[in-house]
């Protein structure tokens, strides 16, 4: 099992927290992460992708290398002008409406490069066989399904914090979860327990519709924690309860012990849950520092919206006063 | 923390065609020969707890493993004939038990390998169905083997549902044997292998290779 250690990052209002492991017997890890302060310390930005990994998407550490960099690249867009407007919630139904328009702009320079790569070096072959498979495709499916990107597969997570509000996006499994400073944590995108290994993907056509986005304006109490995880944490877990309590867990030692202990501890964590779960297990988190929470503290204490809605687009929202 | 478990459960056909030819008694030969090789299997991915059961069907069907069985504590008793082929019968006992619950949902997917040496004699289509409508039927990694040229090869490729692949035959006790080493071992090992199938039911990796035209086919 080989252990990814990354230097603590550390920004004015958040401190950061990354590890990763790869899964028993595997013979490199398909998932890749990010977490990186941005807007001069203001904001973060947090990702993980999940590579699918089996036989049939054999190119997916790329295909999650490249939804790391492109979320990345999108989010730190979004996370300036988050920072720019601040806590002036007139601005916020911009920001939101952005926010739902980001995974497609994802999707498109992940697809983008995906092909770029597929087209010089076919995952399939460039033989008759393989373009008369693309005609099939594409007359069956539409132009859209002209290529077979199945080998490039990957999930994405993705969550942007600022100190006056949370971005959280899903696609395909692993978890985003949120603990407050009272140490109760929840996941705000989850959708039930995954049966089996099924999951949506980037590979599939527009996987944007099929994201889930989860918006909170921190309008009461402090941030709170974000962790990202992708599933081979989770299903280490005998049950749902057991992962949220490691979430609670590794909050309270970041409290308590600082988070620079935690990131010491990390990776001895995660290599444990991979045993169990037989999965490459990674996990990035950001916990906000004090100067984060004196400014949150100028805000409205009782409009902190904890409790997402669920959208027919299948967003969720929270209820934060805007 | 805990490993998840991997659900196997044979379905055998116990008809009595099974006793022509010491039928049966190769296939309760093979399946205790191959749980030794099952445990390797099992013990090579700490991450996955493989449990076994088994089903019995001739006129009607039955648990006769009903418990699902660590294998390390899996021990084979014989399976004897009684009848005719209600397979369909077996599909429903199945499918009971591919509800969640009592199927728990933290799993990673069963296998339903499947041993016939005839043509069901039930509606063995609405078993299959009441299999497909349950949560974890449709995503099952699902093996069969047709012993004999008697069995009911179409039957057993759409119990597969996947175009792709196809009945294992054995003409004979080595291949049945082979077959039943190869659900054993390459198919637990496949199913207990977390991965994605991008929404697609689990599909085992190619049926082995099993030697043949130079035996004599007794079955």
């Amino acid at each position: 099992m080989t252990a990814v250690r990354a230097p603590l990052d550390r920004a004015a209002d958040w401190e950061l927290l990354r590890g990763a492991v790869k899964g028993v017997a595997k013979k490199y890890s398909q998932d890749r992460c990010a977490a990186k302060a941005t807007a001069g310390g203001r904001a973060v930005v947090l990702a993980v992708a999940d590579g699918h990994g089996s036989a049939a998407h054999f190119r997916s550490d790329q295909g999650a290398r490249w939804a790391v960099q492109e979320f990345t690249a999108c989010a730190e867009v979004f996370a300036h002008e988050a920072v720019r407007l601040g806590a002036d919630a007139a601005n916020w139904p911009g920001l939101r409406a952005a926010a739902r328009l980001l995974p497609r702009a994802v999707g498109h320079r992940w697809r983008q490069r995906a092909l770029v790569h597929d087209a010089s070096s076919p995952a399939h072959g460039a033989g008759p066989a393989r373009r008369a498979a693309a005609r099939a495709r594409r007359d069956r499916e539409g132009p859209a399904a002209t290529w077979d990107l199945a080998a490039y597969g990957s999930t994405l997570l993705g969550a942007v914090l600022t100190p006056h509000m949370l971005l959280c996006w899903q696609l395909g499994d692993g978890d985003v979860v949120l603990v407050d400073d009272g140490g109760v944590a929840h996941t705000p995108l989850s959708t039930g327990p995954d049966m089996g290994d099924e999951t949506d993907s980037l590979c599939e056509p527009e996987p944007w519709r099929k994201t889930r986005t989860h918006w909170q304006p921190l309008t009461g109490g402090p941030p709170p924690a974000v962790l990202l995880s992708t599933d081979g944490l989770s299903k280490s877990f005998a049950d749902h309860q057991g992962f949220l309590d490691f979430a609670t867990g590794v909050c309270e030692r970041a409290a308590g012990q600082g988070v620079a202990a935690v990131q010491g501890q990390l990776e001895d964590w995660l290599a444990r849950a991979a045993k169990y779960s037989g999965d490459d297990t990674t996990l990035v988190a950001a916990f906000a520092t004090a100067a984060a929470g004196t400014e949150h503290g100028t805000a409205v204490p009782d409009a902190h919206g904890t409790a997402p809605a669920t959208n027919d687009d299948g967003t969720t929202e929270g209820t934060g006063t805007a | 923390m805990a490993s998840r478990p991997v659900h196997f459960i044979w379905m055998l056909d116990c008809s009595g065609s099974m006793s022509v030819n010491g039928k049966i008694g190769q296939l309760n030969f093979a399946i205790r020969e191959a749980i030794p090789e099952m445990r390797q299997a099992a013990d090579a991915n700490p991450a996955a707890s493989l449990l076994v059961r088994a089903i019995s069907f001739a006129s009607g069907a039955s648990w006769h493993v009903g418990e699902p069985t660590p294998v390390d504590s899996f021990s084979w008793e014989d399976v004897h004939t009684y009848g005719g082929t209600d397979m369909g019968a077996a599909f429903k006992l199945a499918a009971g038990a591919l509800e969640t619950p009592p199927m728990p949902q933290r799993a990673l997917p069963p296998v339903l390998a499947l041993a016939s040496d005839g043509q069901p004699t039930d509606d063995w289509r609405a078993g299959l169905r009441a299999i497909d409508s349950t949560p974890w039927g449709k995503r099952a990694v699902r093996v069969a083997v047709a012993i004999g040229d008697d069995a009911d090869k179409s039957m057993l490729k759409e119990f597969l549902g996947n175009p792709e692949l196809e009945p294992l035959q054995a003409k004979n006790p080595r291949q049945l044997a082979a077959a039943i080493r190869w659900m054993s071992t390459a198919v637990v090992k496949d199913a207990s292998t977390p991965k994605v199938e991008d929404a697609k039911p689990a599909a085992p990796v190619g049926p082995p290779l099993t030697k043949g035209g130079d035996e004599d086919e007794i079955w």
